[in-house]
């Protein structure tokens, strides 16, 4: 049976308080806590292997090396990918995203047509609305409703001038995921490319890329437990060959002259400079302690959390919610002629984390036609009193700032 | 409700001794600023960096003492804008130059509710109230 009171023991930080209350962490969507075998995992490679990788031969460089090309294993297994190789370390999910933005510049042309989901977060949006205005192609997005459905006349939107198609796998904003297999399905029939962000998908839902076949897929390590500032940007090899590096430097060429540069070969030619060697480490110390625990058992409970939110609100006049009732590991509302700071703040005052805002996607945020939302987003360590706290605690807060 | 006085403002925010005492304060608190007209939240008058809209007006009449209006969309932000102004209400350009409001902000005890993400807002709307 999965316990979350034992796995919450793994985060020291959550056995703190928040002002004079007990900390209720539920803005795991932009960022979780880390576990304590990934914080030892980083000051271990400190106390026992630094050195700088892939160069100079001695006893600190070659296990600096060999950890951190392990950790690159460990990640290409957690997401099942088909080769050695095809995981190329990034900041996060927006340098990888941008990484292809880029590194696809060469391959499109001014006719091409480059679709995106309209429930992209900025990350999966700004990058490709720029590629546009660099290469003449059309920006194209694909409506889907707020529950996640295709609307009508989806199809229309593939056609032999698609280059990429560009999806999330779950809305950052409203949760709702997306039918990326369909998506990858129909770009495949008209040979376009396809990048799925993973970002909000990694630390709930078990992935594999063999089984997607997508060409790109991208996440971020600090919203699956791990560090900040270390991402994955995986590839399939072909996809990878085809990209130009968007950063050139040390580490990532084989030869130099003045007159030409031989780049390296993959995962290293798209990886200039030394890499974020401990982030790398703690997000393969991530990858194992999710895979530590019964993935399926801690997405039933995180979605439970969800829905109990969502059962305690939903009969609330004045409160919209947007995310699904099920299947949702986040709950995301607005409530009418109240201010979402507002609510934020009251609720921060009784130390209950949760996100107010647009969520970095204006265009849905248009869509649902509100300035933002409020989100509480659950992890495998929240409980079930934590969800009925926020959902109750928020109700006292519409209470007090509705009277007048 | 009649504008209270710097000095009740002062001392209802610091006898505040949690967040949550604060907050409550400053929902009782919004309810001291006037609303501005919709004519009147025109974006000449909006403070950029907020999280949430504030408009703020400063009227000079040809006197040497100006008169300021603001309002915002969310009441925790009109709680701190009727604490702001308390500072400067009923004083004359001269008065409000000399006055150093950043160590003034201090006494209101708004702890958190400045050093988060509201600085910036805050920061400009001290700005734009200091006449200088």
């Amino acid at each position: 049976m999965f316990d979350p009171y034992s796995i919450r023991q793994e985060f020291p930080i959550l056995q703190q308080p928040a002002y004079e209350h007990e900390l209720t962490y539920l803005d795991n969507a932009a960022t979780t806590q880390k576990p304590s075998r990934v914080l030892e995992r980083i000051l271990g490679y400190y106390q026992t292997a630094n050195a700088n990788v892939h160069r100079g031969a001695h006893f600190l460089s070659d296990r600096a090396t060999s950890q951190f090309e392990q950790a690159r294993q460990t990640v290409e297994r957690f997401i099942h990918a088909p080769e050695n190789g095809q995981v190329i370390w990034t900041k996060g999910t927006t340098e990888a995203i941008n990484t292809v933005a880029y590194g696809i510049e060469h391959l499109i042309d001014p006719d091409d047509e480059i679709l995106i989901s309209s429930l992209e977060h900025h990350a999966n949006l700004v990058p490709w609305q720029q590629l546009s205005f660099r290469t003449g192609a059309r920006l194209r997005i694909i409506p889907f409703t707020s529950d996640g459905k295709w609307q009508a006349e989806y199809a229309n939107y593939f056609s032999d001038r698609t280059k990429i198609v560009a999806c999330t796998q779950v809305s950052n904003a409203i949760g709702v995921q997306l039918p990326i297999k369909e998506v990858i399905q129909h770009a495949k029939n008209v040979g376009a490319m396809t990048l799925i962000d993973g970002a909000q998908a990694i630390a709930h839902y078990p992935v594999s890329v063999s089984e997607l076949d997508c060409d790109f897929y991208v996440f971020s390590g600090h919203k699956m437990y791990g560090p900040t500032g270390i991402g994955v940007l995986y590839g399939k090899t072909d996809a990878l060959e085809s990209l130009l590096p968007c950063q050139t430097g040390g580490e990532m060429v084989l030869h130099v002259t003045y007159q030409a540069t031989e780049f390296n070969i993959l995962p290293y030619r798209l990886e200039a400079g030394t890499p974020n060697i401990e982030g790398a480490l703690g997000l393969a110390a991530a990858c194992d302690f999710l895979q530590q625990h019964d993935q399926e058992a801690v997405l039933k409970w995180e979605q439970s959390l969800a829905e109990k939110a969502y059962s305690i609100l939903e009969n609330t006049t004045d409160i919209e919610i947007f995310s699904p009732k099920k299947h949702s590991t986040l709950i995301s509302l607005s409530v009418k002629n109240t201010h979402i700071m507002d609510l934020n703040g009251y609720l921060d005052s009784k130390g209950i984390a949760v996100r107010g805002g647009s969520h970095c996607a204006h265009p849905l945020m248009a869509q649902l036609g509100v300035s933002g939302t409020l989100r509480a987003s659950f992890a495998c360590y929240n409980t079930m009193e934590e969800a009925e706290h926020f959902a109750n605690t928020l109700l006292e807060a519409i209470e007090l700032l509705q009277e007048d | 409700m009649e504008s209270p006085s710097l000095s009740s403002i002062q001392a209802q925010l610091q006898a505040c001794h949690s967040k949550e005492d604060t907050f409550r304060t400053l929902v009782t608190l919004s309810k001291t600023l006037p609303r501005l007209s919709n004519d009147e939240k025109a974006d000449e008058h909006k403070i950029k960096g907020c999280e949430s809209a504030v408009w703020l007006i400063i009227e000079h009449n040809h006197t040497d003492f100006p008169q300021f209006k603001a309002d915002s969309d969310a009441k925790l932000m009109r709680g701190v804008l009727a604490a702001i102004l308390s500072l400067v209400n009923g004083k004359s350009t001269t008065e409000i130059q000399a006055m150093d409001l950043s160590s003034l902000m201090s006494s209101l005890n708004l702890g958190s509710y400045l050093t988060s993400s509201r600085t910036n807002g805050v920061l400009a709307i001290l700005d734009k109230i200091s006449c200088r």
